[in-house]
């Protein structure tokens, strides 16, 4: 019923290029759609940040899109989509990617407003203020008011103890409100360089023409300052780390972070396959012991994300209603030392490996996926040919290397531990005022 | 350019009892998409038993004759697919999407579980138990209280009124016999629809959809029935209460336009201009003018019998009732005066651009073709997209307005957060019901 087999991501037909400012180019036609996907990855996230403007780096984010010398506020997005594209960005621990979508021929309009931008944002005082609420009303719903949220921030902060990656990327609230234009300025200069910058263009175009259009607008735009070193590192951990997250809530909730190594090391594609295991489908361990038999969680998660410096491998734990977390957490425990001491079974990487097959064909079925995945190889792994590399590093990870990457990371005396206690509802109102 | 989509041939057939299958051959990846989708859905919900096709749907994984639960999770996801199951108002259905190659495997398990469901009474109570505590949790993610109050409020008494996922009380009553009717009733082949679309031969991939489907008998002898239109409803305010929220969720919505509405290409422009994309009046009056939200959007929300206009958005508590003022301000202005030439143009063009970009996926694909069978909308909508968009005028925007959008006292005011405040804070609106967050679920 099926076809042969063909490359799945043309790395050999990838072609790259560096203008003399520093900004490099990667490119792939595709003409499968008649769309093109731009992305635009600057290496700057929150790890760059400082404590007094946490945030700053998604606060930018927003900034960039409040207009610039030629495109003007509101220009941005009006001049995109009556192009028939759309726009969006989203900032993370590393770095802060642009995106847009839209109809080949409007390739020329994109490049212009791109390089616009990175030529000559515009920070006034007004769009700062009004950027500064719509970011603070952004941080209620997706934490102030959200318990996955809430515990995902109490976590970070329990993992790390000195690397950036300890506050949250939309920051904390008092910075958010702090952060001034000169910040703002300054990071721009500092940060939205072409030096500092990748550009990635995959679908219907020609790159001939697409390198000409590149070259004559961004050409001109100075290669900037050295950016400075993130101060990495982290103290050894020395047992488990606790904090607890009281707030309304139907049932108790567990997560559980560990601090794992960063992107480029060996173990993190066995670290995907391992929480593939655990975590991903309705027959991996963590949901058929907890969910299925158990019935003491409504949900079993897992999340292990790849970062420039050693990230967090995260399992979290929604419960019934009427459990109790201690006990929820005997049996996650037992399951981590089961995985430790006995390993897995054949089967199992089996299922895993073919899980995170599919999910990587998916990521590249769309010229979105094949760009992002080209700039997330290149910001994390150094490479954006490591994008073609995936497949290959799953399939060469085998049940002997899930447990020893379990024991090694994944230790009980270095694990990291919020859960949520339940209060009334009103309660927090009474106590605050 | 030309802007006409170029499908790849749909290969269609019609199985002597009464199934549609279509598969459809295309390149790319090397994944297929497969859909198997009954038109039953939660409509069909007794009234006492909201949740029930819901129920039928994911009870019916997990187990048939020829295999256990487990056995299908087993078998599914070691082929590197997951089997997505799920009831809409309209529908239930299984789906996935996994590599090409093991099409076969994964076909017969598919129509295993849809077809020959046994509902074993252990799986059923246990799948019951989870739900329940799932929608427990609902209670906790203040926009999904305000969706579920939407409706009921939206809706009043029409089947629609009530999510899928249905109520803790309603389903604590329900028995093993009302899912393994609700199957026998409802999951006929002449009331369903095969589409595969993927890296496929298309001559092999209808014969193994004809084998693979030729025991399923036609049983039911009624076609699921289309639910009525909803009624409109007047200006009022309904507040649910979250004590120790910080931020409010707005909904304002009110029935409107069916799928099947002639009234369709014009619906959507008027709504991209009035609240769909990032430069729409409600973004730039709520996000970019005032700072009041980080999101706010509206939406036509379209079944087979009716359907919801609405805006959806979010503030802090002290700015409720200026954010729900702005959005009336501007329905009413669109109302009065329609668009400008040049936001619809825009408009135009940024739907018809983006069109392609919804086709891009095999399962992209595979969900518009089930729905064009589902809803009875003709393939041209999709081949012609942009043309049917491009004819719209701002005349045609200002009708739908004037006919679906809330002005003149329509609309229900959706509030989910600290009652004490925000009731006070919308009265002027209309008449206030606070209700405690408990009585949604």
């Amino acid at each position: 019923v099926t076809r042969s087999d063909e490359p799945i991501l043309p790395l050999e037909r990838v072609v790259t290029h560096e203008l003399p400012n520093g900004l490099r180019v990667r490119l792939l036609v595709d003409r499968a759609v008649p769309t093109v996907s731009y992305y635009t990855f600057f290496r700057v996230g929150s790890r760059n940040e400082r404590i007094g403007v946490t945030g700053i780096s998604h606060l930018f984010e927003h900034m960039m899109f409040n207009g610039a010398a030629k495109y003007g506020p509101k220009e941005f997005d009006r001049v995109l989509e009556s192009r028939g594209g759309t726009s969006n960005a989203y900032t993370s621990n590393d770095l802060t990617a642009y995106f847009e979508d839209f109809a080949a021929d409007a390739l020329e309009t994109v490049v212009d407003l791109e390089s616009d931008r990175m030529r000559s944002l515009l920070v006034t005082p007004e769009t700062l203020e009004q950027e500064r609420q719509v970011v603070q009303e952004e941080r209620r719903l997706r934490t102030d008011n959200s318990i996955f949220g809430l515990m995902e921030e109490q976590l970070e902060s329990l993992v790390f103890q000195s690397h950036p990656y300890r506050w949250p990327v939309i920051g904390w609230m008092d910075d958010i409100a702090r952060i001034t234009r000169e910040d703002c300025l300054d990071y721009f200069r500092t940060y939205y360089a072409p030096t500092n910058a990748v550009v990635y263009a995959v679908g219907d175009i020609d790159p001939d023409h697409l390198l000409d259009l590149l070259g004559r607008h961004y050409g001109d735009i100075p290669a900037g300052p050295a950016v400075p070193p993130v101060p990495a590192g982290e103290p050894p951990q020395r047992g488990e780390r606790r904090a607890v997250v009281r707030y309304p809530a139907q049932a108790p909730a567990v997560m559980v972070g560990w601090r794992g190594p960063e992107a480029r090391h060996p173990d993190s594609a066995a670290l995907d396959v391992l929480q593939t295991v655990l975590a991903v489908g309705e027959s991996s361990r963590l949901r058929r012991r907890l969910v299925e038999q158990e019935e003491i969680a409504v949900s079993a998660s897992a999340s292990w994300a790849w970062r420039m410096d050693p990230g967090v491998f995260l399992l979290f734990l929604e419960l019934a209603p009427g459990m109790r977390a201690p006990k929820a957490e005997s049996i996650l425990w037992d399951e981590m030392d089961k995985l430790a001491t006995k390993g897995v079974s054949a089967s199992e990487v089996r299922r895993a490996q073919r899980l995170l097959r599919s999910m990587v064909l998916h990521e590249l079925a769309t010229h979105s996926g094949v760009a992002h995945a080209l700039g997330q190889a290149e910001a994390l792994l150094g490479d954006w040919r490591e994008a073609g590399r995936a497949l290959e590093l799953y399939a060469a990870v085998g049940a002997r290397d899930l447990k020893r990457v379990a024991r090694e990371w994944l230790d009980p005396t270095r694990r990291s531990v919020v859960t949520l206690e339940p209060v009334e509802p009103g309660s927090l109102r009474r106590r605050s005022r | 350019m030309s802007e006409k989509i170029q499908l790849p041939p749909l290969h269609r057939e019609r199985l002597p009892s009464g199934l549609e299958v279509v598969v459809v051959d295309r390149p790319g990846v090397p994944l297929v998409a497969v859909r198997l989708i009954v038109a039953a859905g939660s409509a069909l919900d007794p009234g006492r038993g909201h949740g029930l096709a819901n129920l039928v749907v994911q009870v019916a994984r997990r187990g048939t004759a020829r295999r256990s639960g487990t056995e299908i999770d087993e078998e599914i996801e070691s082929l590197g697919a997951e089997l997505g199951c799920a009831a809409d108002e309209d529908a239930s259905g299984f789906g996935l999407s996994a590599p090409s190659e093991s099409l076969a495997d994964l076909l017969d398990v598919v129509v295993d579980v849809a077809t020959a469901p046994m509902f074993p009474m252990r799986e059923f109570e246990r799948v019951r138990r989870r739900e329940v505590a799932s929608i427990a949790h609902v209670l906790d993610e203040p926009g999904a209280v305000a969706d579920r109050a939407m409706l009921r409020a939206t809706y009043a008494n029409h089947p629609y009124a009530h999510p899928p996922d249905g109520r803790r009380a309603h389903l604590a009553a329900l028995r093993r016999r009302d899912l393994v009717e609700f199957h026998e009733r409802w999951y006929g082949p002449e009331g369903a629809i095969l589409v595969i679309v993927g890296r496929v031969d298309v001559a092999e991939t209808l014969a193994l959809a004809r084998r693979k489907l030729a025991r399923w008998r036609p049983r039911a002898a009624e076609a699921p029935p289309v639910p009525p239109g909803p009624t409109p409803v007047e200006r009022r305010v309904l507040v649910v209460d979250k004590p120790d929220a910080t931020q409010v969720q707005i909904r304002i919505s009110l029935p409107a336009l069916a799928r099947s509405t002639p009234e369709y290409f014009p619906a959507i422009v008027a709504n991209a201009v009035f609240g769909g994309g990032f430069t729409s009046r409600l973004v730039e009056s709520i996000r970019v003018n005032r700072g009041l939200s980080y999101g706010v959007r509206s939406r036509f929300g379209m079944s087979r019998g009716g359907g919801i206009f609405f805006i959806s958005s979010f503030t802090k508590t002290e700015t409720a009732a200026e954010l729900v003022q702005v959005a009336l301000d501007e329905a009413a202005r669109f109302a009065d005066a329609g668009p400008l030439l040049e936001e619809l143009r825009r408009a135009q063009s940024w739907l018809a651009g983006l069109h392609p970009l919804s086709l891009e996926t095999q399962e992209q694909l595979a969900e518009k073709l089930a729905d064009a069978w589902l809803y009875g909308f003709p393939l041209e909508q999709i081949t012609e997209y942009a043309a049917g968009i491009r004819a719209v005028t701002p005349e045609q925007c200002t009708a739908i307005a004037r006919s679906w959008f809330p002005v003149d006292g329509t609309g229900v005011i959706v509030a989910v957060g600290r009652a004490r405040e925000v009731a006070k804070q919308l009265r002027a609106f209309g008449p206030v019901e606070v209700l405690p967050a408990s009585r949604v679920v």
